[in-house]
């Protein structure tokens, strides 16, 4: 065995004795009393199962889009179901550790974060029917988008909230990519709802606007959820 | 002694001795992981203080049935990282009278540091400190969890919050120069 090995060896085996448990924290333990422990699954189901309510709610005030009708069934149910698994999936991870972990799944929640980002912006500019009744700005008038970011990003503050509120000071570590999760999930809802509301069809609008919610969501979420979520 | 995960459902349901016995069962290897990573005895015992007032905070947000130890030591990761920050300094450096090892109590009221007395030389420890304290943060974390402390690249990786790959390079790189930096002590000792 080399010194520095030895030196190594012999660092890991020293173990210095800790400081007896302070006497404030003594008198908090005498008062100590039960708390619930947090039920990820249980949060999880409050969480998918308020936000479609709010979600639901928003697409009745606002109105369903006039083309609905016009659009292919298959694409009216595929896509719907992709926006609802990309609001599932990343909040899932976000929220629900793995079994035998406090700490929920960051690294798989911001990679589906990330593939739904991107997705949904290219799945938007590629596959985008249109029908009599639809309306496209083009590159023109795709300012006007800007009311379609509004209600997605309004439709995602709620599970993003949520989420926040459940994972409050809980996380030492990967506040930001968690925080992003929530935000893409959420950007996916708001996604769902324009979906379901918006009678814009052209590329650039879905891809970008409806898409672009999904990436706006994740990225203001990820710069202000952390403030809330990590446990300093 | 119960396992950890026992211990913290009874500390969670209102329990005290159960937190007790957390604390006997994971501060001595905590305390000796935020030594090396702190450099400093005082600044350990502050930062296990602190990491223990946070966990009995955040109780409520442990999940029944996982295994705080991890979940603990993430803690303790983010409470040096961010006294480190609120410092403006990565390493803090003390003067040579507070390295260790030395003499102190523990839980059980031994006098003596808790070491193997067959594997701990003391003066291979401070070296070895020295080192330490002169790689950058994250490879010094990295090296201590995974050299020092036994663990697995995939479970330091979770406590430091970051991926296995960007771990296992840290704890490369850092291993690598902390042996250049004893091998280099070695030499300077044997020429002097």
């Amino acid at each position: 065995m080399s010194n520095d090995d030895r030196a190594i060896a012999s660092t890991a085996a020293w173990t210095p004795a800790p400081p007896p448990l302070p006497a404030g924290f003594e008198a908090e333990l005498a008062t100590l009393a039960p708390v619930r422990a947090r039920v990820p699954m249980k949060q999880l189901a409050a969480l998918i199962g308020g936000s479609f309510v709010y979600a639901l709610g928003l697409v009745f005030l606002l109105d369903i889009r006039d083309d609905l009708g016009e659009m292919p069934r298959t694409w009216i149910i595929s896509v719907g179901a992709a926006w609802l698994l990309g609001f599932v999936a990343p909040v899932y991870l976000a929220l629900v550790p793995r079994r035998g972990d406090v700490l929920p799944r960051w690294q798989l929640a911001v990679l589906v974060a990330g593939v739904a980002s991107v997705a949904f912006v290219v799945l938007g500019l590629a596959i985008h029917p249109m029908g009599p009744h639809s309306v496209a700005y083009g590159a023109a008038q795709f300012g006007r988008g800007h009311v379609c970011l509004e209600i997605g990003l309004v439709t995602a503050l709620v599970p993003v909230l949520i989420g926040a509120i459940y994972l409050r000071r809980s996380l030492p570590v990967a506040s930001r990519p968690v925080a992003a999760a929530l935000g893409a999930g959420g950007g996916c809802l708001g996604g769902l709802v324009l979906h379901a509301h918006c009678h814009v069809a052209d590329g650039l609008h879905v891809g970008l606007i409806h898409g672009g919610v999904v990436v706006v969501s994740a990225l203001l979420a990820a710069a202000v959820v952390p403030r809330v979520t990590t446990l300093r | 002694m119960a396992d950890a995960k026992d211990l913290m459902a009874r500390y969670v349901s209102g329990d005290a001795t159960a937190f007790r016995e957390l604390y006997a069962l994971v501060a001595p290897r905590l305390y000796g992981y935020l030594v090396k990573l702190a450099r400093q005895r005082s600044v350990a015992d502050d930062l296990l203080q602190q990491t223990f007032l946070k966990v009995h905070r955040a109780r409520a947000t442990y999940v029944l049935g996982a295994d705080p130890v991890p979940w603990i030591y993430s803690i303790a990761h983010r409470t040096f990282i961010d006294e480190a920050r609120k410092q403006n300094r990565a390493v803090v450096r003390v003067a040579d009278d507070d390295v260790l090892p030395e003499e102190a109590a523990d839980l059980a009221g031994s006098t003596a540091d808790r070491r193997d007395e067959s594997r701990v030389d003391p003066e291979l420890v401070r070296d070895t400190l020295d080192a330490l304290a002169e790689l950058p943060a994250s490879q010094r974390e990295a090296v201590i969890l995974t050299k020092l402390d036994g663990k697995s690249v995939a479970e330091a990786a979770q406590i430091a919050g970051t991926t296995v790959g960007a771990m296992k390079v840290r704890a490369h790189r850092g291993y690598e120069r902390l042996r250049a930096l004893l091998g280099g002590r070695g030499n300077r000792e044997e020429a002097s």
